[in-house]
């Protein structure tokens, strides 16, 4: 029996052997353990934001705190945009103001995007979020002549969005497609005119896990980015 | 309105883990040598290269890190419970209990147990360089050692492979 026989014959004793975990619970686990990394951040930010609060509270006027309401659930904090670089983290996402302007926003759960959207418009934002399945809201109006180069990182569940770089007179939307990679336009009206072709780059997208997230630009309205 | 789907990610991430999965399982199963482990050890490893799947999409040979990674679980769980579970000396190791269910009756067990006579790092430098087909480098360089080690390694494990396998082999073709 030469070095390739044996070869062969130990690669084909376990060649039967098959993974079947499904990939949706593999990706779930993968979020508890990267929520469990992120606790002592989250506990060192409580820290660092209690004190950005208190100052931000005793130097400026009543109403610039930043802080959200504490009806949110799981909300530790929030920052001022001019205040000390701090964050507010969620249980289902997270929102960190980097000292160089950028907002880093972390999803794990596609939860209380009403919170998501207010905390990210005190950070100076103007932003759309839906993760109820339709991609936007009747008053908002997609952008079809701007470039998206405000975001300007996707890592994992993580957008690294720069707020400076939207076009003038653009927002952003940020929402839940659960359409196998093609925004669904259902429930939407008319307004929306011709439904936009999905991004040549995105391949068909799984729909098993918390549904995909996609983001685009979006005309600025009080209605649509507040 | 230009899109970017967050979902990509997600998307990479499950064709990898279709690939990749069944590979780091055998590479893992034909070093520790128990399949319910195996896969324990190996969800676990793809879930925290999910975890860190910023940083695991661009290493040179994801797969090689999902395995030293369920590897090294293994022996991370082995220090906590070692004091609790007896574990057995593979040198010991005669023949594979009979087949007791699906799962074991999907491994050879004859070949197996001859892999479970092996030394733990002849095992590993087989599962990454037979059943992963990593290059010697890489496997070195998953496990932490010389180069030359690994050939050495992998030259004393098909020998005693060879030894234990060959006359069982051979007895089969005659008859």
């Amino acid at each position: 029996m030469n070095d390739n026989e044996l070869s062969a014959a130990v690669r084909e004793s376990v060649a039967d052997v098959h993974s079947a975990t499904p990939v949706a619970q593999i990706i779930s686990r993968g979020r508890c353990l990267r929520a469990r990394r992120r606790i002592p951040a989250v506990a060192g930010t409580v820290t660092v934001a209690a004190g950005t609060a208190l100052a931000v509270t005793t130097l400026l006027p009543t109403g610039h705190a930043g802080l959200l309401p504490s009806g949110h659930p799981g909300l530790v904090s929030s920052s001022h945009p001019d205040s000390q670089p701090a964050s507010a983290r969620l249980a289902a996402w997270t929102v960190a103001k980097e000292p160089n302007g950028d907002i880093d926003v972390t999803i794990n759960q596609l939860e209380d995007p009403a919170g998501l959207q207010a905390t990210l418009r005190a950070d100076g934002l103007p932003v759309n979020v839906t993760f109820s399945g339709s991609m936007l809201s009747a008053s908002c109006q997609p952008d079809q002549t701007g470039t998206l180069s405000a975001v300007t990182q996707i890592r994992g569940d993580e957008l690294v969005i720069d707020p400076s770089a939207l076009p003038s007179g653009a927002g952003l939307a940020i929402f839940d497609e659960p359409g196998a990679g093609t925004p669904v336009l259902s429930g939407t009206t008319p307004t929306l005119g011709t439904p936009p072709a999905p991004h040549p780059s995105i391949p068909p997208l799984l729909t098993a896990i918390d549904g995909p997230l996609a983001v685009g630009l979006v005309y600025v309205s009080p209605q649509c980015t507040g | 309105m230009r899109w970017i789907g967050v979902g990509t990610q997600q998307l990479d991430f499950a064709e990898f883990y279709r690939s990749a999965a069944d590979d780091c399982l055998r590479a893992v199963l034909v070093s520790i040598g128990d399949q319910d482990t195996a896969r324990e050890l190996v969800d676990e490893a793809f879930a925290r290269a999910w975890a860190s799947w910023h940083t695991v999409s661009r290493h040179p040979a994801p797969k090689a890190w999902v395995v030293r990674t369920a590897l090294n679980t293994g022996i991370s769980r082995w220090r906590r419970r070692r004091r609790e579970v007896p574990v057995s000396d593979p040198a010991r190791i005669t023949d594979v209990p009979a087949a007791s269910g699906a799962s074991a009756s999907l491994v050879d067990p004859r070949i197996m147990a001859a892999l479970l006579r092996l030394p733990a790092r002849q095992r590993q430098v087989v599962g990454l360089r037979l059943i992963l087909d990593l290059d010697t480098a890489r496997t070195a360089e998953v496990l932490g050692i010389a180069p030359g080690t690994v050939m050495a390694h992998l030259g004393r494990a098909m020998a005693a492979l060879r030894r234990d396998l060959e006359p069982e082999l051979q007895q089969e073709n005659r008859s």
